[in-house]
């Protein structure tokens, strides 16, 4: 008796539960898997196509996706001549991991304090701003800017793998990338700022408490940032960096093997978590649940707006670098002051 | 002299020009069949150099060693998506050396041939210029129409591609009702399908800002380049070898030239979407007035054994061979032939010396034409402007290399 307690103690504690199991690691991959599959079924459908089909025929080539995987982790590793091997390995698992720490950070539901499965640890992550405990992996009182902060970072970590390839095409795709995140970083940092102003907080699991979705309060800000999360994360039509036209694919092309699943995959897992990030912000996260339900529907609700993001591929092609700078800079940056005036206003008037 | 900045305890500020190379190509997503060697400063190409002849397949140089027949199929080979044209250009220009009358009902099926392999060509090119700007859907739905023309010409040449269809002195196969019925469907399927066209490539705000003054070639340059086609009309030059020197039955089918004067991508663009609508209002004249009667010269008809007639071509609607076609041998002379290929003019140039074989064969291909044209326009372009300028181009390798 003792035992099994025990066992569900540390098995639902939410540092484990929330990083590893849902909507952490093994929830994570499955929704990567299902999204890639989602992606092409989407766009064969817009293109009068019928889709993968050949693994799993009865449900749909859901499959498909697991064959690939295989196929790509068996296959060999090159390293080229001339390359530093370690830092050649490692740069592709770096970006991925910081795509995937956010979600250490991001709440995902509350805990009330009695009648769910998380109750009792609700002491051990008490948030005072809501007078109850959060579901998150690493309950921190700012962690709306820790998990953009980690975001932020990635930028960085390409830099790093494209001069690591000593690659032309991985340099110029570096390149964009880094003139790219100038952009879009001001315009997320500007309208989480507005998001900030507007509900007095910087913690997240306060702003979805308030009962207020931030579409509603603030759709300017809402906008900016899904905007800014498309050109982030290299989704159409800003898939400017990884232009394989012209890029081949942009700061992977060296990789092959596993090593280029890794590199491929660190931006659907940073897509997931900005999706968590904007339904919480924006879509009201776990409300009206809380507990397990909640963090249900607060996955939901970001897989929605992931597949949204991969969705844009069957209708844009994509920007050239200077008109998404232009379109930043020039359109994009007056509406993210406009949303920050317009989260003055509204967090005096209207949230208390 | 010194840096007045540092002398005055400031940084010093060092801009260096960012110049390299970049070898798109051959084994490129966006480079085709050749390799293009970019010099770029920055994100500017500063100059490009076209390697072509990375599918150099030596047609001019096997034509002298083959027969005219054998060499039906080896022409069409540089450009198989547009097989029709160039098969159609080489037979004009054999015809001519050999002195024979085509049969009028002859001349229209050609003209049906070759305006259904136009559409299914620059389908296929709008459809390469939508994957270069990462337009998926646009690329998809190319290919996917083009299927529907495709299907067509094997109905009623029995080849998807490389059909030889043209033979000297006529075609080979009659166009039987249930084609007639299946262009007509393909026709109304094609206008539909058009209007959604519009709505997710052509006026797509995100394909129009890629294209539009982008690779603008004036009309001066585009005629001192020496440009043909569309690439030609959308710089506003009225020059269509089916309206300037009539071939086939053009003379007698009622279309149009759209000419752009804009000479930038999206014209380019604009020019292929609408000649797709010309070119299906040609297939309708060419139903509707097609003439009754034979499909090969009487020059050669007659000379097909009465029996073999009997099961081909009374069963069939077929032309079986006649034996003269086995080897035979022109009067000496030479001949050049013009038609409008799907992607500009060209050029077959025949010389005969009495022999089998020919001469010399001279192919002028539109796509060679254009390499020109393509390294003049992608100077001073962004490198992503690139292959938007290849594909508004309609640039095909294999047909420049031939």
């Amino acid at each position: 008796m003792n035992l099994l307690w025990d066992i569900r103690y540390y098995l639902f504690y939410p540092s484990f539960f929330v990083t590893i199991i849902f909507p952490g690691l093994i929830f994570t991959t499955i929704i990567l898997l299902l999204t890639i599959w989602f992606e092409r079924k989407a766009a064969a459908r817009v293109q009068m196509r019928i889709g993968p089909l050949y693994v799993s025929r009865r449900v749909g080539g859901i499959l498909q996706l697991v064959a690939d995987a295989v196929r790509l982790v068996f296959s060999e590793i090159i390293i080229p001549n001339g390359v530093n091997p370690t830092l050649y390995v490692i740069a592709p698992i770096i970006p991925l991991i910081f795509s995937f720490l956010p979600m250490a950070v991001i709440p995902f539901s509350s805990i009330p304090p009695q009648g769910s499965i998380f109750s009792v640890y609700s002491k051990a992550f008490y948030d005072q701003e809501i007078d109850q405990g959060v579901l998150v992996g690493y309950f921190i009182q700012y962690n709306l800017i820790v998990a953009l902060a980690i975001l932020a970072v990635i930028p960085i970590f390409i830099l790093l793998q494209a001069w690591s390839t000593n690659n032309r095409f991985a340099i110029l795709a570096s390149v964009r990338e880094a003139l790219l995140s100038v952009s879009y970083d001001v315009l997320i940092v500007i309208s989480v700022v507005a998001i900030a102003i507007e509900y007095h907080t910087l913690d997240i699991a306060k702003v979805v408490e308030s009962g207020i979705p931030g579409i509603v309060a603030n759709p300017l800000a809402a906008l900016v940032f899904l905007v800014g999360m498309l050109m982030g994360t290299g989704r159409f039509p800003f898939d400017i960096v990884e232009a394989d036209s012209e890029l081949v694919v942009g700061p992977a092309t060296e990789y092959s093997g596993f090593l280029f699943i890794l590199a491929m995959g660190g931006g659907y897992i940073a897509t997931f978590a900005y999706s968590f990030i904007f339904s919480d912000l924006f879509l009201g996260g776990w409300l009206p649940l809380s507990g397990l339900p909640g963090a249900l529907i607060t996955s939901i609700k970001a897989i929605i707006v992931l597949w949204f993001a991969v969705f844009l591929r069957g209708v844009y092609g994509r920007y050239r670098l200077d008109q998404a700078l232009r379109g930043s800079w020039k359109y994009l940056l007056p509406v993210a002051f406009a949303s920050l005036i317009l989260g003055l206003v509204v967090g005096e008037v209207w949230i208390k | 002299m010194t840096n007045p900045l540092k002398q005055a305890g400031g940084f010093e500020v060092e801009i260096v020009p960012i110049r390299g190379e970049l070898n798109v190509g051959p084994q490129h997503p966006g480079s085709g069949h050749m390799r293009i060697y970019v010099k770029l400063n920055g994100d500017i190409i500063e100059d490009v150099d076209l390697d072509v002849g990375y599918v150099h397949r030596a047609v001019e140089k096997l034509s002298e060693v083959r027969t005219y027949m054998q060499l039906i199929p080896l022409v069409e080979r540089p450009a198989i998506l547009d097989s029709i044209h160039m098969n159609l250009g080489y037979i004009i220009a054999v015809e001519k050396i050999l002195g024979v009358d085509v049969p009028e009902r002859a001349q229209y099926l050609r003209t049906l041939a070759a305006e259904v392999n136009r559409i299914a060509s620059h389908l296929y090119g709008v459809g390469i210029l939508a994957i270069f700007l990462g337009h998926s859907t646009g690329f998809m739905w190319g290919f996917g129409d083009r299927e529907v023309w495709v299907e067509i010409l094997q109905a009623l040449t029995g080849a998807r591609v490389t059909n030889s269809y043209i033979i000297p002195g006529g075609v080979r196969r009659d166009l039987t009702p249930a084609i007639k019925e299946m262009i007509e469907k393909a026709i109304a399927y094609q206008r539909r399908k058009l209007k959604d066209w519009y709505k997710i490539f052509v006026r797509n705000p995100n394909i129009r800002s890629r294209l539009e003054n982008v690779g603008v070639m004036s009309k001066e340059n585009a005629i001192k380049w020496g440009a043909v086609g569309p690439n030609l009309r959308a710089s506003g030059v009225y020059y269509d070898v089916r309206k300037i020197e009539p071939y086939a039955a053009y003379d007698k089918v009622d279309f149009e030239i759209p000419v752009y004067k804009e000479g930038d991508a999206y014209a380019r663009l604009l020019v292929r979407f609408e000649e797709v609508e010309q070119s299906m209002r040609i297939l309708e004249h060419v139903i509707k007035q097609i003439p009754e009667g034979s499909i090969l010269s009487d020059r050669f008809f007659k000379q097909i054994p009465p029996t073999r007639l009997k099961k081909w071509w009374e069963g069939q609607k077929k032309v079986v061979f006649p034996g003269y076609y086995a080897s035979f041998r022109p009067p000496k002379g030479e001949a050049v032939s013009r038609v409008e290929a799907a992607r500009g003019e060209l050029v077959y140039y025949v010389v005969s010396d009495g022999s089998p074989k020919p001469y010399r064969l001279r192919v002028i291909t539109p796509s060679y034409r254009m390499i020109y044209v393509f390294k003049q326009l992608a100077k001073g372009a962004r490198y992503a402007d690139l292959v938007a300028i290849y594909g508004s181009l309609d640039y095909f390798p294999p047909e420049a290399d031939r």
